[in-house]
């Protein structure tokens, strides 16, 4: 329960080259209850020509971990004028070793250049020997595994000088060694660490279907209290061999409609979250992604009707 | 131009030859781009991408369950792409002729 | 071994048995369903090694590439969770990747290639400019000992295959039935502004330009580099400033 204070206030920033920007520097320090996308290099022009369509954006952190060059010219850019959520996908915080001090350092340097409104990772493991696997692996919850998670969220939290967002992972196995549901440990994690809850709607949904399980009430067992940010995605359908649905974390289609209706019920339960609709393979033009992300927006203002932050 | 490589050739790197070939570049390299022959091999630039995404693969069906990939004995590719449209001194046909390959056995 | 080790090793060799405690719901045999982790750790990783090489690629097909990445990976997996970072050691795999030597200059091409990506993320640094250069000309008893450094994000490949032309008639510069490809080129790679362009080198100028980026002398790389006899010391200077390949500027004393 070590959690380290917020130290980002002074991010004030240069408004000149936000043409009718999103945001003045009284909304700096967290992301606004709107919706957003994940930023890719073919959009970079668009949202510099349109800015204040959407409500933030989010960049994966080992995306921009490079020296110099295009990248980071365009993140700069962008980010003066839009809330930025940096979402990390390498740090494997449920790894069985150490984290990776290097790797650690580096968002360090990230978080500090470019000085996001929420910082988050996944509960999974990606690194084992060395070996750096590029998926989100699964882990055992038992009390071993807790353990380390937690003490991974500390340092993390240590080290970055803030609170980070934890993400419910999409998963396909589950493992004969856990000792508790996916919900009550995270719940634990939330509650021993102060960390925050990215929840992801659509990781929750694959899950629950995966393992047989309602989806509406993994969600109402999640310390919904903790939410900082919400994600949506679409997902892909595959069999198991039985032939039982086995849905797999694409991010390559639209948002499923039992999707939208599950975080409807969360909005309901838990007010306007920012929200970002997540898009990584077949990305479409930036205005198709904008319509989407103006689908959550629609749904957040009318949760929040008297949020002026939100329907302004 | 020519002259200050024969200079160069012929006094190795004199300060002399340095000085009146970094003259002459000066000269040229502020000339308008339009009359560069270079720029004639200039491509095109990189498509940026952002290589880490945190989404799953499609589907169940592809490559990462193929287990004689990594066996060299049992490889059965040949290359078939733009390789074959290129000029090869070995093919009659001037076109490169691509074999299956076949690993000896160790 | 530990739980994730023996996930890990499963995950890379398909050879190896799904390992043991992984369970679901029905009951059925988990092993279609570690199989979406196989899937996604292979269709990653070669998916960034057709981005990273694109022209590799398209020269061998995308069977024989896949093929071929999928080879790597088990062997060579990430050492970082920096996705550009990888396939450093691609091209001299591909070197003395057997079923590819029918493609001789494909190494090169992946050389050529992962030295693009380089450039693209690398650092951001002034360029030397002719009116820095200038200033120079005052004491050219100094040039010879001069280190004119190549900008961080420029660099050379010295092929004895026609790489850039090869890369050229892939992106629709020349016809590739005319290129022949046993013909020896040397390529700079550079970022000015924001792009990655693949410049031809004159005669020589492979030589000078790796003689630079190896940090000796001016007049060290230009003797060198008059190695060959068509190289001319002026038309490769004004080709590197013009282009803002130099960087920062070193001098030292002479010796």
């Amino acid at each position: 329960m070590t959690l380290p204070i917020e130290t980002s206030s002074s991010s004030l920033r240069s408004e000149s080259a936000c043409r009718g920007g999103a945001l003045g520097p009284a909304a700096r320090g967290h992301l606004p209850a709107r919706a957003g996308v994940g930023l890719k290099p073919q959009h970079f022009q668009d949202i510099l020509d349109s800015p204040g369509e959407l409500g933030f954006f989010e960049v994966h952190a080992e995306n921009y971990m490079g020296a110099g060059g295009p990248m980071h010219h365009w993140l700069t850019r962008i980010r003066e004028c839009h809330p930025l959520s940096v979402h990390g996908v390498g740090l494997s915080i449920g790894g069985q070793e150490p984290l990776d001090a290097a790797h650690l350092a580096r968002l360090r340097i990230l978080l500090a250049r470019y000085e996001p409104e929420a910082f988050s990772e996944h509960l999974a493991w990606s690194t084992h020997a060395g070996a750096y696997l590029a998926d989100l692996l699964p882990l055992a919850y038992d009390g071993r595994s807790l353990r380390r998670v937690c003490e991974h969220i500390d340092e993390v939290q240590m080290a970055l000088g803030r609170r980070m967002l934890l993400e419910n992972p999409a998963t396909y196995v589950e493992f004969a060694d856990s000792t508790m549901s996916e919900a009550d440990f995270i719940t634990e994690v939330v509650r021993r660490t102060g960390c925050g809850l990215l929840l992801d709607v659509n990781n929750a949904y694959v899950s629950a279907v995966n393992h047989g399980c309602d989806a509406a009430a993994f969600l109402a067992a999640l310390p919904l209290e903790a939410v900082g940010e919400i994600h949506l995605a679409g997902f892909a359908v595959d069999r198991d061999a039985a032939g039982e649905p086995l849905l797999i974390d694409s991010h390559g289609s639209p948002v499923a409609d039992a999707v939208w209706t599950l975080y409807e019920e969360v909005l309901q339960r838990i007010g306007p979250v920012a929200t970002l609709i997540e898009r990584d393979h077949d990305v479409p033009d930036f205005a198709t992604l904008a319509a989407e992300a103006g689908r959550a927006e629609a749904l957040l203002c009318r949760m929040a009707a008297s949020t002026a932050e939100v329907c302004a | 131009m020519k002259t200050t490589a024969n200079h160069a050739t012929t006094f190795g790197a004199s300060a002399a030859a340095l000085a009146l070939a970094l003259g002459v570049a000066l000269t040229t390299a502020s000339a308008p781009a339009a009359a560069q022959d270079m720029d004639k091999e200039k491509c095109f630039g990189v498509a940026m991408k952002g290589k880490n995404d945190c989404a799953a693969g499609p589907g169940t069906t592809c490559a990462g369950t193929a287990k004689m990939d990594h066996q060299g004995n049992a490889w059965k590719y040949v290359p078939k792409g733009t390789c074959e449209k290129t000029a090869s001194p070995t093919s009659p046909t001037g076109m490169g002729q691509l074999q299956a390959f076949k690993e000896k056995k160790a | 071994m530990t739980a994730h080790a023996a996930f890990a090793a499963a995950l890379l060799d398909p050879d190896v048995a799904v390992p043991a405690g992984l369970t679901a719901w029905n009951g059925v045999d988990p092993m279609r369903r570690f199989a979406v982790y196989r899937n996604n750790v292979t269709t990653a990783l070669t998916g960034v090694l057709a981005d990273s090489f694109p022209v590799t690629q398209q020269l061998v097909g995308e069977d024989f590439f896949c093929a071929m990445a999928r080879v790597f990976l088990r062997a060579h997996p990430p050492r970082s969770p920096l996705l550009h970072e990888y396939g450093h050691d691609f091209p001299a795999f591909v070197a003395q990747f057997e079923p590819a030597r029918q493609v001789p200059y494909l190494a090169d091409m992946a050389r050529l290639e992962w030295l693009r990506l380089a450039s693209l993320h690398a650092a951001d640094a002034p360029v030397l400019a002719a009116d820095d250069i200038a200033p120079l000309l005052a004491d050219p008893a100094a040039l010879p000992g001069l280190r004119l450094a190549l900008h961080p994000a420029a660099a050379v490949l010295q092929s004895a295959h026609a790489v850039v032309s090869l890369w050229g008639a892939h992106h629709g510069v020349g016809a590739l039935a005319e290129v022949d490809p046993y013909a020896a080129e040397s390529a700079l790679v550079l970022r000015p502004m924001l792009e990655v362009l693949v410049l031809r080198l004159p005669p020589g100028g492979g030589i000078f330009a790796a003689a630079l980026a190896a940090e000796t002398t001016l007049g060290e790389a230009a003797a060198a580099a008059s190695a060959d006899p068509s190289f001319d010391l002026a038309e490769n200077l004004a080709l590197l400033i013009r282009h803002g390949a130099l960087g920062a500027l070193r001098s030292s004393a002479r010796n």
